[in-house]
């Protein structure tokens, strides 16, 4: 498989801390790839570098063969990036159909439309319900985001990156601070999407990663130390001392 | 019928039948300060469009209104005096007039917002500041257009089929528009750009997460309010006939931010009962004792420690579930910043 | 000679600017207040000046009355008003304290009346020293400049060597840590909040002489003031200094340099009408072109 997203020789400072120090990643098309390491490893800087929301200081960032370590976070959605963050982000005025309507007019580049009101327009809003439905929001969809469970916005950032429609999907932590059950029913929505997008997925539910994750890289002081199939990621001493000797000790 | 649907019939019943009761009560000041009321309250509900829509807390919003009612001072000027502006014999038709007035402010909107918009929070207060400063001194320094004591005109502009000198038709026409202004407002703000807007002030990194660049849509929100306040400075212009630097200066845009907040913040018309509001109390207040403004800060200040829905929000209370953003508490909170000697 | 003067001339304003640019910039880094009311202080700071001079016939009383009048008054406002905006959006503050300035003007009017009192001053302080050979210079301005000096390395001395300034910086930094020490953060905002408005009040009492004491005249340095602190950084005591020497410099500066340069350049009326607005601009020219290139000021408080 050709890598349909590459990092190379990624390094990012603040000052005198390296937050990213010679990271390399390959992703291919279809496949899911998770990154583990532990706390304050660099894993959310350096998907918000991919991201473009930050600039790495050296290294390159290809996407489908072509560089765009340079190319501004508002334009990578259009290159097919789509991200959702570990703190969500999302707008808490708006019901949960807007939420997606201004997306889905956002990748359809009618964003500057000035007259028809949006919450009426069908044109964005069926489409919007059904990305609600593939979440299982659908009985929601009228609400308030504000009026949402925490479970439930982590679905609707899901659903967010899907209404990008792109054709690489950074997801930071979609598991963070949820249950042991609304994390069975993401880990069951993250399989379903298996294959049909390039996932880089970041995680620290280990049963959740090695459930989904065809290979996994491990992240350590901002360093990419090792890549393999998830059988050789448990099987290694190296990641056990580094890392999974914290948690699953 | 819902409570917002009655509070809008209500203030546009009051606006349209106020010729007919001036006349019952041969109070004819009443239809002059009602004109006042709607120019002001255009302009505070364009403000209102940044403020309470954009999370943009621009204090230089005066420079539009200065400006719109500059350029019809000065066309005027020429126009009187026929003196040629630049081989142009000048025109008295507000269908040529205003339409050049509103040109200007959205040339300087561009500028203005394009510079502004590099910094936030309180560099973008104060920079809006800076520039509408800017433009008061500029225009106190033209000293061919009576420099500080601005320009007298002679006559209001015209439009086919209306006269405007007319106190009560100019009246209606200053209603119609505010009435206009105040509908494409808020289809502006329902629209995919208008979520976009009110987007970027819930979560910025969401929205350029999405593929939008904020500045775009945060400059063309500035430069559309600042059209806004351009017609309420060029109807000022024809209201009082007169035009000075003092339109523009910091404390026009004070005025302006303090009807939109006694008004309540992102609902559009409640800056125009702000405005009402405030004129109203200057009105009454002055009429009491020339130290209006003695009673008036306390006022102001038990209104935004303790009333934060504002005039219109005080209308709402107890309606059905409002759909209109609280637009206030979206507002950034402060970010302290650190000192270093 | 004329450029010596000038810069001397440039420097006073400097100070002016300085005096009242570092308690703002302190206020709003520490409590993140915008606090447009400022100038109400050095204006009351003026008046106060100017009136126990005239009652007392004593020159340094008046400077005590301004500094305590301004300072008590301070208090009060912080006490009942500015703690409440704390947690307030920017807006509010904006508003609130726009109210203070209406209420304090009206305030002075109705207790001082319109007419602008000239504040007596002693003998010397007319006098002219001779700064430099052939530089004859006023007294006056150079007590002022003496005095934007003074409170500079005062301040320096107190933000890097005290205790005071110990929690001054660290209240910038983060709040939640100065209250786990077990300090009182309300009582130190106050406390910066009322020393802010005391060295208003020396600017009042170094001004009253020298400019005209009147309503208003806190709103018109005020704006230049703000316009010096967004330039220094705003939060940054030396983004302050630096802010203040470059606006009183610009400004002093172009006041002698541009008429005659804009009179080569272009034909006489154009050129008067163009080099008054410029001058009176210079100021926020000088702060769009730097936000312009810095958005976040010349010496910003966080690197």
């Amino acid at each position: 498989m050709s890598a349909h997203l590459s990092i190379r020789g990624l390094e990012k400072s603040f000052g005198a801390v390296k937050a990213t120090n010679n990271a390399n990643l390959e992703l291919a098309a279809g496949e899911l790839h998770a990154i583990i390491g532990p706390n304050g490893a660099g894993k959310s800087t350096l998907i918000a570098q991919i991201a473009g929301e930050i600039r790495p200081d050296k290294g390159q960032i290809l996407l489908g063969g072509r560089d765009i370590t340079a190319v501004p976070a508002h334009e990578r959605p259009r290159l097919g990036l789509a991200r959702s963050f570990q703190v969500s982000q999302l707008y808490p005025e708006f019901s949960l159909l807007e939420n997606l309507a201004v997306a889905i007019a956002a990748r359809e580049g009618r964003s500057f439309g000035f007259w028809k009101p949006l919450s009426r327009d069908r044109s964005l809003l069926d489409p919007a319900f059904a990305y609600l439905q593939q979440v299982g929001l659908a009985p929601r969809a009228e609400d308030r985001v504000s009026e949402l469970s925490h479970g439930e916005r982590r679905q609707l950032e899901l659903a967010l990156a899907l209404a990008q429609e792109a054709s690489v999907l950074l997801l930071d932590e979609p598991m963070a601070g949820l249950g042991a059950e609304e994390s069975a029913r993401m880990t069951e929505q993250l399989m379903a999407l298996k294959g049909r997008y390039a996932i880089l997925l970041v995680e620290h539910d280990m049963d959740a990663v090695f459930a989904l994750a065809d290979r996994i890289t491990v992240l350590v002081y901002g360093e990419t130390i090792l890549s393999g199939s998830v059988e050789e990621i448990r099987g290694s001493q190296l990641v056990r001392a580094a890392y999974l000797g914290e948690e699953h000790a | 019928m819902s409570r917002r649907i009655i509070i809008d019939l209500a203030c546009l019943a009051t606006f349209a039948l106020l010729p007919l009761l001036a006349a019952l009560l041969d109070e004819p000041f009443l239809v002059s300060l009602f004109t006042r009321l709607a120019i002001y309250g255009m302009a505070a509900a364009s403000l209102d469009l940044l403020i309470g829509y954009g999370a943009l807390v621009s204090f230089g919003h005066a420079a539009f209104f200065g400006l719109g009612g500059y350029v019809v001072g000065i066309v005027a000027f020429h126009t009187a005096q026929l003196m040629p502006l630049w081989g142009w014999e000048g025109s008295n038709s507000a269908l040529i007039v205003w339409p050049l007035a509103l040109l200007c402010c959205a040339l300087l909107g561009l500028v203005m917002g394009y510079l502004s918009l590099r910094t936030s929070g309180v560099q973008f207060i104060m920079i809006t500041l800076a520039f509408s400063q800017m433009l008061y001194f500029i225009l106190g320094s033209l000293s061919f257009y009576g420099g500080d004591d601005g320009i007298l005109l002679n006559e209001r502009n015209s439009l086919p089929g209306l006269d405007l000198n007319d106190a009560n038709q100019f009246y209606y026409l200053c209603v119609a528009l505010l009435v206009g202004w105040l509908l494409f407002c808020r289809r502006l703000v329902g629209s995919r750009f208008g979520f976009v807007l009110r987007g970027l002030k819930q979560s910025e990194r969401r929205t350029v997460s999405l593929g939008l660049q904020p500045v775009r849509y945060r400059l063309t929100a500035f430069v559309i309010a600042g059209l806004g306040a351009g017609l309420a400075g060029i109807l000022w212009a024809n209201y009082a006939l007169f035009v000075s630097p003092d339109m523009a200066a910091w404390q026009k845009s004070g005025e302006l931010m303090a009807m939109v907040i006694l008004g309540g913040v992102g609902t559009l018309l409640g800056p125009v009962l702000g405005a009402a509001a405030y004129l109203g109390l200057e009105q009454l207040l002055s009429l009491w004792t020339e130290h209006w403004l003695l009673a008036f800060g306390p006022l102001l200040l038990l209104v935004v420690l303790f009333g934060r829905q504002g005039i219109y929000g005080l209308l709402m209370k107890g309606a059905d579930k409002p759909r209109r953003a609280r637009a206030r508490s979206a507002l950034p909170p402060l970010a302290a910043q650190e000192v270093r000697p | 000679m004329l450029l010596l003067e000038q810069l001397l001339n440039g420097l006073q304003y400097s100070a002016l600017l300085f005096l009242l640019a570092s308690g703002l910039t302190l206020i709003f880094g520490i409590m993140g207040v915008i606090n447009l009311a400022h100038g109400a202080f050095y204006m009351v700071g003026a008046f106060c000046a100017a009136y126990t001079a005239m009652a007392s016939g004593s020159f340094w009383l008046g400077g005590l009355a301004a500094l305590a009048g301004s300072a008590l008054y301070g208090l009060v406002i912080e006490t009942a008003i500015i703690r409440r905006l704390y947690n307030r959006d920017h807006l509010d503050q904006v508003l609130a304290t726009l109210a203070v300035v209406f209420f304090t003007n009206e305030l002075i009017t109705l207790l001082f009346g319109r007419s602008p009192p000239a504040m007596p001053t002693p003998e010397w302080y007319g006098a002219f020293v001779e700064v430099l050979p052939g530089l004859m210079y006023p007294v006056s301005r150079l007590l002022f400049i003496g005095a934007g000096l003074l409170v500079a390395v005062g301040m320096w001395l107190l933000i890097n060597h005290t205790r005071l300034g110990m929690l001054i910086r660290a209240g910038a930094d983060d709040h939640e840590m100065v209250g786990a020490l077990g300090v009182n953060i309300g009582r130190l905002y106050t406390l910066v909040f009322v020393f802010g408005c005391a060295l208003c009040g020396l600017a009042g009492f170094m001004a009253a002489p020298l400019l005209s004491v009147e309503i208003g005249m806190g709103e018109k340095v005020l704006i230049t003031t703000f316009v010096v602190i967004v330039v220094g950084g705003v939060g940054s005591v030396r983004g302050a200094l630096v802010g203040a020497l470059l606006i009183g410099m610009v400004d002093s500066l172009g006041r002698a340099y541009v008429p005659p340069l804009l009179d080569q350049l272009l034909p006489a009326e154009t050129s008067g009408a163009l080099s008054a607005g410029l001058l009176s601009a210079s100021a926020y020219i000088v702060m769009a072109l730097v936000l312009l290139v810095r958005p976040r000021g010349l010496l910003p408080a966080r690197a």
